[in-house]
């Protein structure tokens, strides 16, 4: 319900049925522009002042990518022109970032009172920032034409259907897009069972088994049992997949609808044997773009371990602290890099020798122990949650307090866990595809009443 | 050939893609629609809370962000058929296996079971440190702090399996030892907890019975040593059985669960004395409002509702004058008290604006009893108010 997102009211009750009805209205020469106007007033909405700063940045990328076009073949010139933009750029995203962190710090250091509190980060303005890069980038590799209209550009910027959640885009892949796309009526109704599935999974799974988690987080220390901080963890890892996966999904259907074909950007990853393989399906676009931006020019996986090594490093650090500057970001992104240098150097054997059910449930585990790391306030209270979870400092193995969370919760927690195989998707997909009229009817009954469960929840 | 291709597609991806889509658009197209009709509520009953309306717009408000997350909320309270909703989204959480709403447990055999309520510190020291202070100024007048324990704390063995709520005997334990010299504790949870398997507190309401309130008078009256001679023999009657409670209406949890709400009386009239109750709006002779039987909040029969001073006059032959300072709780339970006073000045500090320092000058006022419920008493911020001096 917060202002800017799917799941409102006013989004899908006046935006949503406006903007669709006026695309499929008007003339194909004019539907960019209604799209980024409609995108202004979706980011206005949550942000009225930041879309301000968005638009200079788009204005400022815009220019930088026509001077980089005018001095591309003089390669020097070039890269100079691509290191200030990109710098002009992270500067910005830095001072929003982590500009109120540091000057709390400060703040305890100096003995002088300073007056500004720095300001909050802008909704999406990280994904923003990279794309930005991506298409400067692309510009200077040659990969990709300049964008010589503004408003294109500031389209792939603003774009309402990803900007809030992603899929992180590559300037490479949405340059097409831009000048032409395909629309059908199929590729609406595609468009539109994307949409109800990631609205389904956002509202009806992730807030829900999020009133778990928090409320397994709001119990004071000595009322966890072992049982409620594995609740709470299980929790989480469910509701930040849910949740992330769902807006994907919402912003592939809003996508399709419009016409765009955005990236898949989950694949099931905790089917995963390895967290490697886990953090290669999970938010495929940000891996993409961390390999395509990073890891690549940084050597990749060509150059020798040691330097292999530290690239994983780095890049983990960097994951990390995109999440803000918090001791927890560091430790979490470390954790994720030498968990992945183990399994590159020598994990790999054990893994591939044990029964693959083992490796599942090491991802899992891994995996779990990491986002403890993510979802606590501070460093120290990471560590106290996972001592709770193994025992120490932990109100017994189970207490009321936790059956009585796991019998209310058991239904949810269960076909959650059952959502996170292919098998229901795909099951689902292969008994509608027999065909027949019944079947296409029965499939707009389970999306109608899916909808309508939704709009209960975002209701109430 | 024609014809089969034909089939195909209708019968496709390419159909099932189309007819969702065109469900969909339809639905949204239809409530987009309807939501255009302007109906407006300030009041939710079913959810028992205020509503939010349509918000001014201002450029400030928009700046800043305000103006649209008070759109966004004006828009989600005043949606379509709310209550229709509602009641879709309390049954969709009973289904998947949720036992509690809106702070109110779904209990064993039918009983709905408010939450125990966490104290809120900071009141509750102010209002003990207020109700010392005005024991202290009025050091002839004895004080008395009864505490009614909530329906979740006695019965316990009536929550939902496993289910755990806040440690109410132990704020009463520390509220009791907080208590300055003077001020006399009265202890109701072991009176109540004795009488566990009777029906002392309803099923749908957040209140306790009149059976509950009744042996909650004898522990007061033995505690206040209350002239024993005086006390009638009585009878109880049934005004309505088809009671539902606040708590339904809280939860939204709707067990169809009905129930009966008694009243007492003198079996022989004489041993009661007869009254008169002045609320501010006309004198009358009794305790009781039927006409509430017929409104959605029954239990304001008892004293027709809480109101913010009701004054009892009795012909009780006696000189006793009690300043009954309560919440609805003991609504129920004041008709137990008046064979002992002469007059009983009722505040309810929620609705009550003038100050008790007033009433204890210009009445002749004997005795002071403090009657709360828990949960109302651990989070009121009104009693160090009343009591503050003029």
């Amino acid at each position: 319900m917060v202002a800017g997102l799917f799941d409102s009211v006013v989004f899908l009750f006046t935006f949503l049925p406006v903007v669709l009805f006026l695309y499929y209205l008007i003339p194909e020469q004019l539907k960019n522009v209604l799209l980024l106007l409609a995108s202004l007033v979706f980011y206005a909405w949550g942000e009225p002042v930041a879309v301000f700063l968005l638009i200079g940045l788009v204005l400022f990328d815009y220019a930088c990518g026509l001077h980089l076009a005018k001095v591309l073949k003089n390669r020097r010139r070039a890269r100079s022109a691509v290191m200030f933009c990109a710098l002009v750029n992270l500067a910005l995203l830095c001072v929003f970032l982590y500009g109120r962190t540091v000057l709390d710090g400060l703040r305890l250091i100096l003995p002088v009172e300073i007056p500004f509190r720095g300001f909050a980060l802008p909704m999406g303005m990280t994904f923003f920032t990279l794309q930005m890069l991506s298409y400067i980038i692309d510009v200077y590799r040659g990969n990709v034409k300049v964008q010589k209209n503004p408003a294109d550009l500031a389209l792939y910027g603003f774009m309402f259907p990803k900007i809030s959640g992603g899929p992180l885009l590559r300037y490479e892949e949405m340059a097409g897009q831009l000048r032409a796309r395909q629309m059908s009526a199929g590729k609406v109704g595609e468009g539109v069972m994307y949409f109800i599935r990631g609205l389904s999974k956002k509202v009806l799974f992730a807030d829900n088994i999020g009133l778990l988690h928090t409320e397994v987080m709001a119990l004071g220390a000595g009322q966890v049992s072992v049982l409620s901080a594995w609740l709470g963890c299980i929790a989480f890892s469910l509701e930040i997949y849910y949740n992330l996966s769902g807006y994907t999904d919402m912003a592939i259907g809003l996508g399709k609808m419009t016409g765009f074909d955005l990236p898949e950007n989950f694949q099931y990853p905790y089917l995963a044997g390895s967290t490697t393989e886990f953090w290669y399906k999970w938010h495929m676009s940000l891996g993409a773009w961390f390999r395509e931006y990073v890891y690549h020019p940084l050597g990749g996986g060509d150059a020798e371990e040691s330097k292999q090594v530290r690239n994983i490093l780095v890049i983990w650090l960097l994951a990390g602290l995109t999440h803000g500057l918090s001791w927890n970001y560091v430790i979490w992104g470390l954790y994720c890099g030498l968990l992945m240098v183990a399994e590159k150097l020598f994990l790999w054997r054990l893994l591939d020798q044990m029964p693959a059910v083992l490796g599942h449930i090491y991802s899992v585990f891994m995996v779990m122990v990491g986002w403890v790391f993510f979802f606590s306030q501070r460093a120290g209270g990471a560590f106290a949650y996972l001592g709770n979870m193994f025992g120490a400092g932990a109100n017994g193995l189970a207490d009321d307090r936790g059956m009585y969370l796991l019998v209310t919760n058991l239904v949810l927690l269960l076909v959650m866990v059952i959502g996170l195989f292919p098998f229901v998707h795909k099951g689902y997909e292969s008994i509608m595809d027999r065909g027949g009229k019944g079947l296409a009817l029965l499939n707009c009954v389970i999306y109608g009443v899916m909808f309508l469960l939704c709009v209960t929840y975002i209701v109430c | 050939m024609k014809r089969k291709r034909q089939k195909d597609f209708k019968s496709g991806r390419a159909y099932r893609r189309k007819t969702v889509a065109l469900v969909f658009f339809g639905l949204l197209v239809l409530i987009s629609l309807l939501e255009l009709i302007p109906l407006e509520q300030d009041f939710s009953q079913k959810e028992n809370r205020p509503l939010a309306t349509r918000p001014k717009f201002s450029l400030e408000q928009a700046a800043d962000g305000s103006f649209m997350e008070k759109y966004e909320a004006f828009r989600t309270d005043q949606f379509l058929g709310r209550n229709l909703w509602v009641s879709l989204k309390n049954r969709m959480d009973l289904l998947i296996g949720k036992r509690e709403s809106n702070g109110v447990f779904k209990g064993k055999d039918h009983y709905l079971l408010e939450a125990i309520a966490e104290a809120d510190q900071e009141k509750l020291e102010a209002n003990l440190e207020a109700i010392g202070d005005f024991r202290a100024k009025y050091e002839k007048v004895p004080v008395y702090l009864a505490l009614a324990p909530n329906a979740a704390n006695i019965l316990s063995d009536k929550l939902p399996r496993f289910a755990v709520t806040k440690d109410q005997e132990g704020m009463f334990r520390s509220i009791s030892q907080e208590l300055g010299e003077g001020v006399a504790w009265v202890d109701l949870s072991k009176t109540l907890a004795a009488h566990k398997k009777e029906e002392i507190y309803y099923r749908t309401d957040s209140h306790w019975t009149t059976l509950g309130a009744y042996y909650a008078s004898q522990q007061l009256a033995e505690s206040m040593q209350l002239d024993g001679t005086k006390t009638p023999k009585w009878e109880k009657y049934v005004v309505t059985n088809i009671f539902t409670g606040d708590l339904s209406l809280k939860s939204g949890y709707q067990t169809g669960y009905q129930e009966s709400i008694y009243i007492y009386t003198a079996k022989n009239e004489k041993e009661m004395p007869q009254i008169v109750v002045d609320a501010k709006e006309g004198k009358t002779s009794t305790l009781y409002d039927r006409t509430k039987l017929k409104e959605m909040d029954a239990y304001g029969l008892f004293l027709g509702g809480s109101k913010g001073m009701v004054n009892i006059r009795t012909t009780a032959d006696t000189t006793d004058r009690l300043l009954l300072v309560k919440d609805s709780y003991a609504n129920c339970l004041i008709p137990f008290l008046v064979p002992y006073f002469r007059e009983i000045i009722v505040i309810d500090p929620e609705f009550y604006e003038g100050n008790l320092n007033d009433i204890m000058e210009e009445n002749k006022i004997s005795r002071v009893l403090f009657l709360y419920s828990g949960n109302t008493f651990v989070q009121d911020d009104k009693i160090s108010g009343v009591l503050r001096d003029g």
